[in-house]
């Protein structure tokens, strides 16, 4: 229990970190970007909205810093993550439209990408110096393309060229949202070239890891004394795998980032409706609240999934839970 | 081989390989593991090690071999390739190992040679036949799996008709044969001590009652009082489950409580071999002598400990003839070019490869070395020598 | 000292082949163009040619130009991100390792925390508050990429100077009486060079991929020629849909063959740290003149024949003679 709690702690202080961040950007950047944006905006906004601009920034009236920053945070804990300058919508509302659609979408590759890689890892760590050998150069190479340039050419590859899947958007123009089973088939058609991109940039990096790691373990002694013990191949294969997996996932944060960070991109491309697609709108529009708002809600999600993470090493390696039960 | 033998000097005995041994040769049935010419190398090229030797021998059933040797003189290689689990580049280059896996009901005799045996009769044979114990228990067990699971494993594997009650009913009287609680089988390696380790993976090794048991340097990482108390755990299972064993070790004053017969290995070759006793009693090769003089004996008379001058050879790189010449206190010039073959001794049951027994009629044996030797001669050999 | 000797396997000659000729590019690409990558003066939309080998942009622009220029921008921000980032890394890891107790909680919850902000979001909210005129300094984009990029490093860094601080060599100069800075620099730097090696490779990797990723979503300056920003108008002319591959192909091609001979590099430096991850001692040219399987499996010790045997092996009693 002592590691969760630990792990809680951080990920409450890097929550912490990411608000003071956004608190603090605007007012150390050069320029003050913030008051410049809402003098270039007086005139084309009601003064009322321009209030509630320079509320979700904590530039409250006629306070001093540490003022401000408790009336942000109070904001922020309130939900109130002020209003989309460019959309006018507050952005707490935007977001709620568009965050399942980046969950369901990088959630879902990243599983997907994790499960296979894994398993390919696995495989190819021991059957290493066969012809699968010969597999790990092209491996590298997708790890080392963007996540948006390799979505580009699928897009114009399988979706303009070929046709083979439906492009742009999250499900098709003809379709109304909702619980029937047209809007939930055209969201699998769409989603289906998106998260194969997503895939295919990040599988590489957990099949080399675990490539890596899993014949680190056939060198373990344990792994000889199965094949000692006349176990079939499978069971050998397991006793390897199930401690070469450890790493994986305790790296798994570190992973998490980079992949949402990629994979962002990726939605861009295909136009997905989910916070990549609203972030660049929000960066070449300088919609500031919009785009902390989004940084904001990323960093929590990718907490949340490293917390999912931790919860998974706990269960799998004992040593840690005897650890955390001194 | 035996072509060249026969040249050897009168002294050598002309006998073929299999008539070297310590005892008259055994009926077909009684011997477990039949080792001849085997030979294991590492690397090849210019970079190839020979790791092991031209080593034969055989084991009786229930019988007790010991190997000793320094670290690098090629006697957990040669247990490893025996038995092929021996890992890259680690190759066989010669041999036969035979296993006897005629079950003491079965009607007929069945041998299998395992050097060309294939994937899926190993497979049969392993931990059935023949199981081993590693030195370091610790790592020799999967971290993440309670140890209930290890025993659970092994039975599912080789006995598909055990229910999974009578699995671990037969986990819990082997736990308890080697003195520990039932319960130890729900905790993982790491919670548990040493020594319940190590009994463990005694007590996993005698799951299916197998023929030959391969202990490499099972005490070596334990306190002394642990490992005392392990030697004579081992010495009760014998009598109760009746196998054969090969014990690895440095330590030869360990082995001689033990063994029935032991072999002396140096640079992966045997240089000595005889039965326990008489081993122990009075060693023949100079290194044998070093060896026993390296550790305290477990009982009786203390002996002055004086070690073997310089450090094991680096099997890249051996000595021309005789591979301990270098840092023997007898080496002669002879042994400087021509490396002395395993010979066995006339006047007893053992053999030897030192030019000092074989050398012929003009070579005068130290007196330290001879049959006659006493305790303490062989005491202050070492250290009276220049 | 021990010296990082990178073991000459076929991916590390291939990693610092592509490398080298990335590195060649830097150096003498903007010499090489043909044109100036900004010049309209060409024919809009020309498929490649002699004259333009990788055509023209809409704007009537020669991409083998820009490619060619863009090459510098991109390899000297990522470079530069890169040794920033490690230098980071260094500082703040083995510092914290080497010191522990509070220094070490304190460092380490920074880098934790540094790593669990995911970086690119938070690159991007940095970079959009930045005045216009930064945008188009390479310098400027480069340290705010190292600054969302050391934490890995520096987490690496620690664990292995932790696990060195005990050894003997570094007790041996402590009790000597020799100073903390002097040993952190003399006894434990050059036993990291390796991890640190590895950690350079990856933060290089990673500068390269924020910085195109910020030029090409308009976040850099797009005067400044590199490839992210080759993307961007070639996104925005919309080259990709209108089949114009020789417009977006290249530049992407270019940043994963970069990125390609890093990882293959990093091959070379993971072997070096891990031996059981080096070829088991037998190359395939041996097993096959071994007779041997091309994969050695374990536990079937692998057997030579009789012949092949006698030849790589004489049998030891050849060396008795009379």
């Amino acid at each position: 229990m002592r590691m969760i709690l630990r792990r809680l702690g951080l990920y409450a202080l890097t929550a912490w970190v990411a608000i003071s961040v956004n608190f603090l950007l605007p007012r150390l950047m050069p320029g003050n970007p913030i008051q410049n944006l809402i003098g270039r905006l007086q005139g084309q906004v009601t003064s009322n909205e321009i209030r509630a601009i320079r509320l979700s920034f904590g530039f409250g009236v006629n306070q001093g810093l540490v003022a401000q920053y408790f009336t942000y945070v109070s904001q922020l804990f309130h939900g109130n993550l002020g209003v989309s300058i460019t959309l006018g919508a507050s952005v707490s509302s935007i977001l709620r439209a568009s965050v399942p659609w980046t969950v369901g979408l990088i959630g879902l590759s990243t599983i997907i990408s994790f499960a296979i890689g894994t398993f390919a890892g696995a495989m190819l760590g021991w059957t290493r110096g066969s012809r699968f050998d010969s597999f790990i150069p092209t491996a590298t190479f997708f790890q080392a393309v963007p996540y948006f340039f390799l979505a580009t050419v699928m897009l114009l590859i399988f979706g303009s060229d070929l046709h083979w899947f439906p492009v742009l958007g999250a499900y098709s123009q003809s379709v109304t949202p909702g619980w029937n089973w047209a809007f939930l088939s055209s969201v699998v058609r769409y989603g289906e070239l998106p998260v194969i991109s997503i895939v295919l940039s990040s599988i590489a990096g957990w099949m080399l890891g675990m490539r890596n790691m899993m014949i680190t373990m056939i060198g373990e002694d344990f792994v000889l004394m199965a094949v000692a013990k006349g176990l079939p191949r499978r069971k050998v294969i397991m006793h390897a795998a199930r401690n070469a997996v450890l790493p994986s996932i305790a790296n798994l944060s570190l992973a998490i980032g980079l992949v949402v960070s990629g994979a962002l991109l990726v939605e861009l491309v295909f136009n997905y409706p989910g916070v990549g697609d609203l972030l660049l709108q929000a960066v070449l529009n300088e919609d500031y609240p919009l785009i902390q708002g989004i940084f904001l809600v990323i960093t929590l999600t990718v907490l949340a999934a490293n917390l999912i993470a931790d919860f998974v090493y706990l269960a799998l390696d004992p040593r840690t839970r005897t650890e955390a039960a001194l | 081989m035996s072509a060249e033998r026969l040249e050897a000097p009168p002294l050598v005995d002309e006998r073929s390989r299999s008539d070297s041994l310590v005892s008259p040769l055994p009926a077909r049935s009684d011997f477990v593991l039949d080792v001849s010419n085997f030979s294991v190398v590492y690397g090849t090229g210019e970079h190839m090690v020979r790791a092991v030797n031209d080593i034969s021998f055989t084991l009786r059933r229930s019988a007790v071999l010991g190997v000793a040797g320094e670290s690098g003189s090629g006697k957990s290689t040669l247990v490893y390739a025996m038995t092929r689990l021996l890992r890259a580049p680690g190759l066989i280059s010669g041999g036969v190992v035979n296993l006897n896996t005629t079950r003491s009901g079965d009607a007929g005799e069945e041998t299998v040679n395992l050097v060309t045996a294939s994937e899926k009769e190993l497979r049969k044979i392993r931990w059935s036949h023949v199981s081993i114990v590693l030195q370091s228990a610790l790592s020799a067990l999967n971290p993440v799996l309670r140890v209930g699971r290890d025993f659970d494993e092994v039975l599912k594997t080789h006995r598909p008709d055990m229910t999974r009650a009578q699995r671990r009913e037969r986990a819990a009287e082997l736990v308890s044969s080697v003195g520990l609680n039932e319960d130890r089988l729900d905790r993982f390696p790491h919670e548990l001590s040493g020594g319940q380790r190590q009994r463990i993976m005694i007590a996993l090794a005698l799951a299916l009652d197998p023929e030959l048991v391969i202990m490499d340097e099972p005490t070596t990482a334990l306190d002394v009082v642990t490992q005392r108390e392990i030697m004579n755990e081992l010495q009760d299972l014998r009598a109760r489950f009746d196998f054969a064993m090969i014990f690895i070790t440095h330590d030869l004053s360990l082995l001689v409580e033990i063994a029935d017969e032991i072999v002396v290995m140096y640079a992966g070759s045997i240089v000595e071999r005889a039965r326990a006793n008489e081993l122990y009693e009075a060693p023949r090769h100079p290194y044998t002598l070093g060896l026993l003089n390296s550790f305290p004996p477990m009982h009786g008379q203390r002996r002055e400990l004086t070690g073997i001058p310089g450090s094991p050879p680096d099997l890249a790189d051996l000595p021309t003839g005789c591979k301990f010449h270098s840092r023997c206190p007898y080496a002669m010039t002879r042994c400087r070019d021509e490396e002395p073959p395993l010979t066995s001794l006339g006047d007893s049951e053992r053999s030897v490869a030192c030019w000092l027994h074989v050398g012929g009629p003009g070579v005068s044996v130290p007196v330290e070395l001879s049959r006659d030797a006493t305790t303490k001669d062989r005491a202050h050999a070492n250290g009276e020598r220049p | 000292m021990k010296a990082l000797r990178l073991p000459r396997s076929p991916k590390v000659l291939l990693g610092l082949g592509i490398f080298g000729f990335f590195i060649i590019m830097t150096v003498i690409g903007p010499w090489l163009a043909p044109y100036s990558p900004s010049a309209t003066n060409f024919t809009p939309n020309l498929t490649p040619s002699a004259h333009h080998l990788l055509g023209t942009t809409s704007l009537g622009q020669d991409i083998f130009s820009q490619l060619l220029v863009g090459a510098r921008a991109t390899m000297v921000v990522a470079l530069l991100a890169g040794l920033v980032a490690t230098v980071l890394s260094v500082t703040i890891g083995v510092t914290a390792g080497y010191l522990g107790g509070f220094s070490d909680d304190g460092l380490s919850l920074l880098s934790n925390v540094f790593l669990a902000i995911p970086g690119l979001p938070l690159l991007i909210v940095i970079d959009s508050y930045l005045p216009v005129n930064s945008r188009s300094n390479s310098l400027v984009i480069g340290l705010v990429i190292s600054l969302t990029g050391w934490a890995w490093g520096a987490r690496v860094l620690r664990a292995q100077t932790m696990s060195l601080r005990n050894r003997d060599f570094v007790e041996a100069a402590r009790i000597i009486g020799e100073k903390r800075i002097r040993i952190m620099f003399s006894e434990i730097a050059p036993n990291l060079l390796p991890i640190l090696a590895s950690s350079l490779l990856f933060t290089v990797l990673y500068s390269i991929g924020a910085y195109v990723t910020l030029a090409y979503i308009g976040l850099t300056s797009t005067a400044v020629w590199n490839w992210g920003t080759m993307l961007y108008w070639a996104q925005s002319n919309n080259a990709p849909l209108s089949g114009e591959w020789y417009w977006f192909v290249p530049p992407g091609i270019c940043i994963a063959l970069v990125g390609t001979s890093l990882a293959l590099l990093n091959f070379g430096i993971d072997e070096f740290i891990n031996p059981r991850l080096r070829d088991a001692g037998l190359t395939s040219r041996q097993r096959r003149s071994l007779g041997l399987p091309r994969r050695i499996r374990l536990g079937l010790t692998p057997v030579l024949r009789p012949a092949i045997a006698k030849k790589i092996s004489p049998s030891p009693a050849k060396l008795v003679g009379q």
